[in-house]
Order: C-alpha cells, then structure tokens, then sequence
C-alpha cells in the first residue's frame, strides 16, 4: 500500500533536495558575483580618490526650494570631507567623514563636533550618510543578486550597526553596472527613502555616471531632495586632509 | 503682534518661493575659488527683560535706578573675510555693534580675528595675528579653553574674540589604530599693550594642545605655562558609542586659583588654591530626529552655596544700609566682588545643562523647537530657555527665545538681574 506512494513522492523529494543543496551551494557564489557587482558599481559611480562640486535642492510639497552647493574630496574607501560654499548662511561649514565618524565645522563655533550618519547637515530627506557617502561595499554586505534581462537586483545588509540604513535594495543597470535606484531600509523593515540615479553623463577622465540622484520618503511625504554632480575628477590628496584640524582650511584644496 | 507679522512674512515668502520653476541644471563654474572674499551677517536682536526687583543682583545695578523692566535693541554687524596670494591669506572677522537700551546706548567696534596665514602643505600651518581658538569638546562649559575668552553657555555657538598669538598646526596621519596625531603650539604675548585682559603682568605665555584620533576616540591634551594666567593641564576626549550616541568629557587642573569670598558682614577674604574643573556629557539622537545634550559641569573655581548665600547676605545689608543712610559705600564694595566673581554667569561649584531639540517636526523643514535647561546642582536654581528657529529663507536666521529664570532667595537663578527675558533675533547672512 505503501510502496507506490513512497516511491512517487520519494523521486520528487529527492529531486527538490538535491536542488536545494545545489543552490546552497551555489548560494556564496552568488553573493561573492554580488559583492563583485557592488564593487563595480562603487568604482563606476566615482573614482576611489576624486574631487566634485554638488548642489543639492530640497523641494516642499509647496514647491519651496532650498540649495546648497558643497566642494566634496575623497580619498580611499572611507574618508570624506565635504565643504559648504553656499549659501552664504552655511559658507565655511565642513564635514568630515572617517569611516563610521563624523564630524562638522562651523565657522562661528570654530571647532568640530561630532555628528551621527542619521542627522542631516542640510535639512530635507538626504542624510548625512547620503551626503558623505562611501563606497557602497565598505558598509553593505551583498547577501544575495536577483538577475532579469535589464540588470540586478543586490540585496544588501549593513556590515555594522553603525550604517545608516540596515538593509539596501539597489537595482543595477546590466551594461553600465550602474545604480538605478536604491531603496533604504531599517532593521525595523521601515521604507526610509528610496534614491533615483537619472541623466547619465560623461564627467571625462573615464568618469560617466548619473549627474543627478534625487530622493524621497515616506517619513517626509511630498518632499523630495536632489543632488546635482558637476566637475566631478580623479584627484589624490595627502592623508592630513581629512583631519579635524584641517576642516577649517578645506577651501585651501579647492584650486 | 510681532509674532503675527513675522508669521505673514513667512507665509509670503514660501508662497513666492513655490512660483519658482523648477531648474535641475547646475555648473560649479561659478562656485570657482576667488583671490578675495566676502562674507558675514547683519543682526538685529531685541530683548525685553523683566527684571528681579528682589535679586542681590538687581539691587547692585538698579539701586539708583528702580524699575521694572528693561527694553534693549541690538544691531550687529559681522564682516568677515579673506585675501589670498600663494600659499599665505590674510583672514578678517570683525565685530561691529550697537546698543539702545531703556537707560542709554553704547556701541563697539573690534576685530575678533584679524591674522596672516601661511599654509604651505595640508600639515603645516602657521598663523600670527589675533586668533580665535576653540579647545574642549564640552557643548555649553569647556574647562579646557586656557586661551579663550568666556564663554555664554546661553549662546555656546556664538562667535567670539580672539587673542593675538602666533600659533601654529602639525598634522600628520597614520595607518592602524592611531590614524591622526596633532599638534598645536601657542605662543600668547600678554601685558598692558597686547592682550591686556588675558591676565595679570607682562608675560610671553606658552600653550599646547596635542590631538590624537586613536580607535576612533577623539583625545586632548592641552597645557598653558606660568604667567598671566597659573599654569594649568588638560584632557578632553569625545566618542560616538554608537551612530546616534555620543560621550565626551574634559579634565582641567589648575595649579594656583583666586577667589575673592566674602563674608555677610562684608569681609572679603583671598582664598587661594589648586582646582580641579571637570565636565562630562553626551549627545543622543532618537529615531523622531530629538537631539538631547546633556553636561554636568564641575566648576573647581566655583563658589560653594553658602559662600554664594553670604555674598547675597553682604549685598542685603548694604542695600539696607542704604535705604536707611543714603550711604551707597558698601553697595560699591559688592559691586566690585560681583564683578570679580560672584555677577559672572555661572559663578556656583556644580551645574547640570540640558537642551532637546526637535529638528522639522510635523514635517515643517528648516523649523527647529528647542529647550535648554541650565541647573545650579547645589542651590537647585534653574534657567529654563524655549526656543523657536526658522531657516527655512536662504540666507536669513530667525530665532525667538525666552528664558525663566528661577530659585529660591539666596541662589544664583533666585538673585539674577531679571526674572524673564524674551528675546527676537534675526539674522541676514551676505
């Protein structure tokens, strides 16, 4: 009574277990195809050690706007320092980024201070982590890549606790191994923002990339924030740039 | 009424604002590096106090002048700027203001930092002129700032005037767990020509401060020699415990302190001494965008509660004494001790500093409510300061405060000049 049941049910088991092995198996690949991925992405986006000019334009739902432009440098994987050249309200302000720490100069207090990737220096939906952002695959683990016909899809995990966003969803475009668009999640599951990389353009030196990222949120419906890329080059710095005690003199780099 | 049309104001602006098309177009071209540069703001600042006609220091202020409040009007004019030539810059701030208060006017006129600069790579940088340095890592006090001037806990972010110095800034950068050692020398001439309110006599006083970044914690250690000041060492560190939590702290150790105390009956006696200043604080963000700061300050020059009670003590009875003769002698030796120690802001031993701030609630951007609370520890006196601050109009600051001054008789928040001040600030940066 038994046996044609075992039999029939054994072969499709066995089948759906040695598929499940396989993909096991073949799970690290993936994320190690992964993980290559974000590399490649991360070098598309910008050189390891560059130079750039950015506004960024925060939009209310009345249509009100409010612009920054800020000089950014590079170096590395995980050093930044941005400076604010306008508006004369923010001019001389600097951030620097070391790896997981921030800090900001403002002139009129006139020392750093320490700051946290969730706050944001400019007010609107980019954060701090947005704004002195570091290579994707210093912060995010690619757990697994899903693969359709335009790109791919890279689930990515936060290596630490102290990354801003838990979890990234971030759609790659196949030929240009470029970001589409990201969404940004807590560990919570929570939708924190989801950024839009448009107008792919040619900065020279090799360097072609989305000109614009824009983003919005569901903590701040009917804003949205963009971020513009102009001049942006390979340029390498001496270490001693990303100190605290250099951040009153970033405007020295600008040539 | 003001409120209202400041309201109107806003209302307008944003409305015009929403006209405007939208460009996503931007070249940096513009933003280029220039050879000279201006800047600055132009403020205008209006208080209204109502004053504490029970306060010792009211009484040592008003006693030929009673009333019950005071209006002042404010305009600051903050220019700043920069020439470059090669690796050397000339760097100005100068500050320009004028007062008109219920009792009269007064004006100012100074250079907060006036000096040369001489950067010749990103590690070495020398600077002779008047400077503004900022130690400590503190938010309202910082013990550590040997050669600063005072400090408004009221107003921590507040510009303020330097000292003329030669200074100059080593950076260099590592590898490894130690990623940035720094070091800063100070060289601060003082006596009647050249920094005449540092200290006491002529000295050429020498300062340091060595940094290091050392498994991400940020270290100080600061030393200011013998000479117009006592000879004083330091330590501050500062560290993010996590992405949203932050700690920090300062240690000051003075050699040789002065303080003049004085008894009820109005006997003033040099009480000297070493001292030992130290704060500790920190800095939490919540998932809601609530920043709390939160310092507790020992203030190792401070006068003790009951030291503060005989001073309020001497001041009564000299104001009855006046009452009573017209003899305003003794009100002129307390207002003399005041000025030396016991009117100055934050004079007490031990003090407790809060602030939260709510940054964009109910998704308002640029607006950002605060609450400062500042706390005689030992007398239980409190200031407690909301605040309202708009920035939502490029290029314009504004800011309306009020503080609540209070404590029972005989301490420090109990005896201020004023019991509530409302303050209007607005700020045109160019």
């Amino acid at each position: 009574m038994c046996s044609r049941v075992c039999e029939a049910g054994t072969v499709p088991m066995l089948r759906v277990l040695l598929a499940a092995i396989l993909f096991l198996a073949a799970l690290p690949g993936l994320a190690a195809d992964a993980n290559e991925i974000l590399r490649k992405v991360d070098r598309n986006l910008e050189p390891e050690s560059y130079e750039m000019y950015r506004k960024l334009i925060n939009i209310e739902p009345s249509g009100a706007r409010k612009e920054f432009v800020l000089y950014s440098v590079k170096k590395g994987r995980d050093q930044v320092v941005a400076l604010f050249l306008s508006p004369s309200s923010e001019k001389g302000r600097a951030t620097l980024r070391q790896g997981d720490n921030m800090w900001l100069y403002i002139p009129s207090v006139g020392k750093p201070v320490r700051i946290t990737s969730l706050q944001s220096v400019v007010g609107g939906v980019f954060n701090n982590a947005d704004i002195l952002r570091v290579d994707y695959a210093v912060e995010y683990n690619a757990e697994s890549a899903e693969e359709d016909k335009d790109g791919y899809l890279l689930h990515l995990k936060a290596k630490t606790g102290e990354v801003a966003y838990d979890r990234l969803k971030m759609w790659v475009d196949r030929k240009a191994l470029l970001p589409v668009k990201i969404e940004a999640y807590a560990a919570s599951g929570l939708l924190i923002k989801s950024l839009y990389f448009k107008d792919i353009k040619d900065f020279g030196g090799g360097i072609r990339r989305p000109a614009v990222v824009e983003t919005d949120s569901p903590l701040y419906k009917g804003h949205r924030s963009i971020m513009l890329y102009s001049q942006l080059k390979k340029r390498d710095f001496p270490d001693e740039v990303f100190t605290l005690n250099y951040l009153s003199r970033v405007e020295d780099l600008r040539k | 009424m003001f409120i209202r049309a400041l309201a109107a104001c806003l209302v307008l602006i944003a409305a015009g604002a929403a006209h405007a098309a939208e460009d996503l177009s931007f070249d940096a071209t513009e933003f280029q590096k220039k050879a000279v540069e201006f800047g600055g703001y132009v403020e205008f600042k209006q208080q209204h106090f109502t004053l504490n006609q029970d306060g010792a220091i009211y009484l040592l202020n008003f006693y030929q002048d009673p009333r019950k409040t005071l209006d002042q009007s404010t305009l600051t004019f903050k220019p700043s700027g920069r020439f470059r030539q090669g690796d050397a810059s000339l760097v100005f701030r100068a500050h320009l203001e004028a007062d008109w208060e219920t009792r009269g006017s007064d004006q100012t006129a100074r250079f907060d930092e006036l000096y040369a600069s001489y950067k010749p790579n990103p590690g070495f940088t020398l600077d002779a002129g008047k400077v503004s340095l900022k130690w400590g890592k503190g938010y309202a006090w910082n013990p550590v700032a040997f050669v600063e001037r005072f400090k408004d806990p009221n107003d921590p972010e507040l510009a303020r005037e330097g000292f003329t110095m030669l200074t100059a800034d080593l950076i260099r950068n590592f590898e490894g767990p130690l990623r940035t050692v720094a070091f800063t020398p100070v060289v601060l001439p003082a006596g009647p020509d050249v920094n005449p309110d540092f200290g006491v006599g002529t000295y050429v006083n020498v300062a340091a401060k060595l940094y290091f970044l050392y498994r991400d914690t940020d270290i100080d250690f600061l030393f200011l020699s013998d000479g117009s000041r006592s000879r004083r060492y330091g330590a501050d560190f500062s560290r993010n415990l996590t992405s949203n939590l932050e700690i920090h702290g300062e240690l000051a150790r003075i050699t040789d302190t002065q303080r003049q105390v004085t008894t009820a009956a109005g006997t003033a006696n040099l009480v000297r001494g070493e001292a030992t200043s130290y704060l500790i604080g920190t800095r939490y963000l919540t998932a809601r965008d609530t920043t709390y700061i939160l310092e507790y300050y020992r203030n190792g020059q401070g006068f003790s509660e009951d030291e503060m009670k005989s001073f309020v003590q001497f001041v009564d009875n000299a104001y009855a004494q006046y009452l009573a003769t017209g003899n305003d002698t003794q009100l002129a030796r307390a207002a003399s001790l005041g000025r030396s120690g016991y009117a100055r802001p934050n004079p007490g031993r031990d003090y407790l500093y809060l602030r939260v701030s709510q940054k964009e609630p109910f998704d308002i951007l640029y607006f950002t409510p605060a609450l400062t609370v500042i706390a005689n520890a030992d007398d239980r006196s409190t200031s407690v300061a909301p605040e309202l601050l708009y920035t939502g109009i490029t290029n314009v600051e504004l800011r309306l405060r009020a503080f609540f001054l209070s404590g029972r008789s005989g301490t420090e928040f109990g005896e201020k000049q004023f019991s509530q001040r409302f303050e209007l600030q607005a700020r045109l940066y160019f």
